[in-house]
């Protein structure tokens, strides 16, 4: 199947002015004006395929949002080439963004001043939706993301969870192909969280809509997403399952122990002991090196255990280990460079 | 065309709605700054009787320029301020601007329908019944073409006000910073076409001539129409400039617009 996104050696540099201060700096500031280069998104590839929910992940300042920007036409890129939909998205902004909707987390498309229903109706003017069509999107949504409670309120006294349904809503009546979602789940309680997560599933489950996701808790990557992208300093260093990420940078697992005595030291080949309480002692070991089985059975030859409990690494602390180990940024490194 | 007109006049016709929700604070808003846009002159005109005259002008003389200029600034503020440097800045800053861009409508139809103030209703009011005042006090001066040429200059200062408003507007994409100078322009061009402008050092002159030529505006017009001598001794057809002057000035300031729309969408906020 074709894709429905298309990025080719994209690349966003911004520059950074150091001004000179003051009404004699504006005027030097005209002659010499000193920068520096942000390489935000640094030759990225990727296709997306109509249907997809993909997770798009990494650290703060990756570049994860200036990506988003360029795909919905926000920004123009610096160099590379974007096809959405079959469009180029800056150049042909006005009949591009009918076809796609966008919620980024941090801000709202809703009228600060009206209530949520006038900013409803304005948007079905300004997408030119047809009145069943809105009609019957609008009870949808009401229903599924519980607006009934605050469609008459205005937007700015709205709690953070409500205006993010409202804008997820406001972001779908127009039936778009295309979705994007910029932190749809930031500062949302568990419960939000959860709501959002069903409506986004449903969204791309029964309409087929194609969405890409940003987000900072990989619980929502987990939870939706088969795909996932990372992005490292503007580079993608990672495109696959999630699955297979987790399995191969996630291999770390704990065997939790109490023996039926204390032993000084009960070592364990393949395995390390990462704490100690006792008769209670936690090892750590990997996956790949050497099975759990394999490790109780051999403790069970030298001590007496009582209770022991298996856990695999909480896929929070594998993440975080990738960005702070940059695991794959010096993987994707060397696979470029096999000689250094 | 047709559309963006019908989409516009919605997009008006919700916040109009949404603002007389109060029906009460609404009038007495429009009241209390009928009145107090209004004291400024009722103070100015007391002050000028005791001297009769300013620059060789009368009450009803001053009353004119200002008049008209209070009229058309509400109005330019109650349709343009969406474009208000104001507003429209912490708007892009917070990212408000990006989602007008997110939208199949034309931008500036958008940032035009983004805020309606139907408050200014009061000072439109203020100038039109200080306008009115004037022209009891003066229209033995009145010809039918003078009267003709009225409803031109407002329509002219309008375009004038809001090139202003635009070009304010336009700025913030490249500086978050407030730049005080542009309300300089703007304001201060409504203050001082509000009085014979014949009476203000030659500096001020000079920049509202060939900065901001506001002085096609207001006083080169209002001397043709209430037929007073020009000590500035320039050409008559001076007085006739203003909608030409006014129409180009809006016509560049949508291509600087236009520009700085492109710009910000290279360089982001
Ligand atoms: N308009 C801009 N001008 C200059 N630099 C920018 C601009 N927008 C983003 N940047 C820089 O580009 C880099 C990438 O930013 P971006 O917002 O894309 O990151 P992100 O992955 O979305 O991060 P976060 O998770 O914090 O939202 C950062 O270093 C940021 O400072
Ligand atoms: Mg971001």
């Amino acid at each position: 199947m074709s894709s429905i996104i298309h990025v080719q050696d994209l690349v966003k540099t911004f520059k950074i002015y150091h001004d000179h201060k003051g009404y004699l700096g504006a005027i030097r500031n005209l002659f010499d004006r000193k920068y520096d280069l942000v390489h935000a998104v640094d030759q990225i590839n990727f296709d997306i395929h109509p249907g997809e929910l993909v997770g798009y992940i990494g650290p703060n300042g990756a570049g994860k949002s200036t990506t988003i920007k360029m795909l919905t036409g926000l920004l123009v890129p610096t160099s590379g080439e974007v096809r959405v939909n079959g469009y180029i998205p800056w150049k042909e902004r006005k009949t591009y963004v009918k076809h796609i909707g966008a919620v980024f987390g941090q801000r709202t498309t809703l009228w600060w001043d009206l209530p949520l229903s006038d900013s409803l109706t304005l948007l079905q003017h300004i997408y030119e939706i047809p009145d069943p069509l809105y009609k019957k999107n609008l009870a949808m949504f009401r229903e599924i993301l519980e607006l009934d409670a605050f469609m008459n309120t205005p937007v700015r006294s709205l709690s953070l969870g409500q205006r993010m349904r409202a804008d997820l809503c406001a972001a779908m009546l127009h039936d778009p192909k295309l979705v994007f979602l910029d932190e749809p789940t930031i500062g949302l309680d568990v419960v939000a969280k959860e709501r959002i997560r069903e409506f986004i599933q449903f969204i791309n489950r029964e309409r087929g809509t194609t969405i890409l996701l940003t987000t900072h808790d990989i619980a929502d990557v987990a939870k939706l997403c088969e795909r996932v992208m990372i992005i490292d300093h503007g580079k993608i260093v990672f495109d696959g399952k999630l699955d297979h990420l987790l399995r191969t940078y996630g291999g770390r697992r704990f065997l939790s122990v109490q023996f039926a005595e204390i032993y000084p030291e009960p070592v364990l080949e393949n395995a390390d002991i990462i704490k100690m309480e006792g008769n209670n002692v936690v090892y750590s070991f990997m996956r790949d090196t050497v099975s759990a089985s394999h490790l109780i059975h051999k403790l069970s030859e030298s001590y007496r255990i009582a209770d022991l409990e298996v856990n695999d690494q909480p896929i929070e602390d594998t993440i975080r280990e990738i960005y702070e180990k940059q695991l794959l940024y010096n993987h994707n490194h060397d696979k470029k460079n096999p000689a250094s | 065309m047709k559309r963006s007109l019908s989409l516009l006049a919605k997009l008006l016709k919700i916040q109009v709605r949404s603002q007389l929700q109060y029906p009460t604070s609404f009038i007495l808003e429009v009241l209390s700054s009928l009145l107090i846009q209004g004291f400024f002159f009722v103070a100015f005109g007391l002050t000028l009787i005791r001297f009769d005259q300013i620059g060789g002008w009368n009450l009803g003389e001053v009353a004119f320029v200002w008049g008209i200029t209070e009229f058309s600034f509400g109005i330019m503020d109650m349709f343009f301020s969406g474009f208000d440097y104001d507003s429209f800045g912490p708007m892009v800053r917070r990212g408000g601007f990006d989602q007008l861009l997110l939208r199949p409508v034309n931008i500036t139809l958008q940032v035009l329908g983004s805020r309606f103030v139907l408050r200014r209703l009061g000072r439109i009011a203020e100038g039109l019944v200080i306008l009115i005042f004037s022209i009891i006090q003066i229209h033995a001066s009145l010809s039918i073409v003078k009267v003709l040429y009225i409803p031109v200059l407002v329509i002219s200062q309008v375009l004038f006000f809001s090139s202003l408003f635009i070009i304010g507007a336009t700025t913030t994409f490249w500086t978050m910073d407030r730049l005080e100078i542009l309300n300089v322009f703007t304001y201060g061009g409504g203050e001082v076409m509000s009085y014979p402008m014949h009476i203000f050092p030659r500096s001020i002159r000079l920049i509202f001539t060939f900065i901001v030529p506001a002085i096609f505006l207001s006083y080169y017009p209002a001397v043709y129409i209430l037929n007073k001598p020009n000590p500035l001794g320039s050409p008559a057809f001076f007085a006739f400039l203003a909608p030409f002057i006014s129409a180009f000035m809006f016509l560049l300031a949508l291509r600087f617009w236009r520009f700085g729309v492109k710009n910000y969408q290279s360089t982001g906020s």
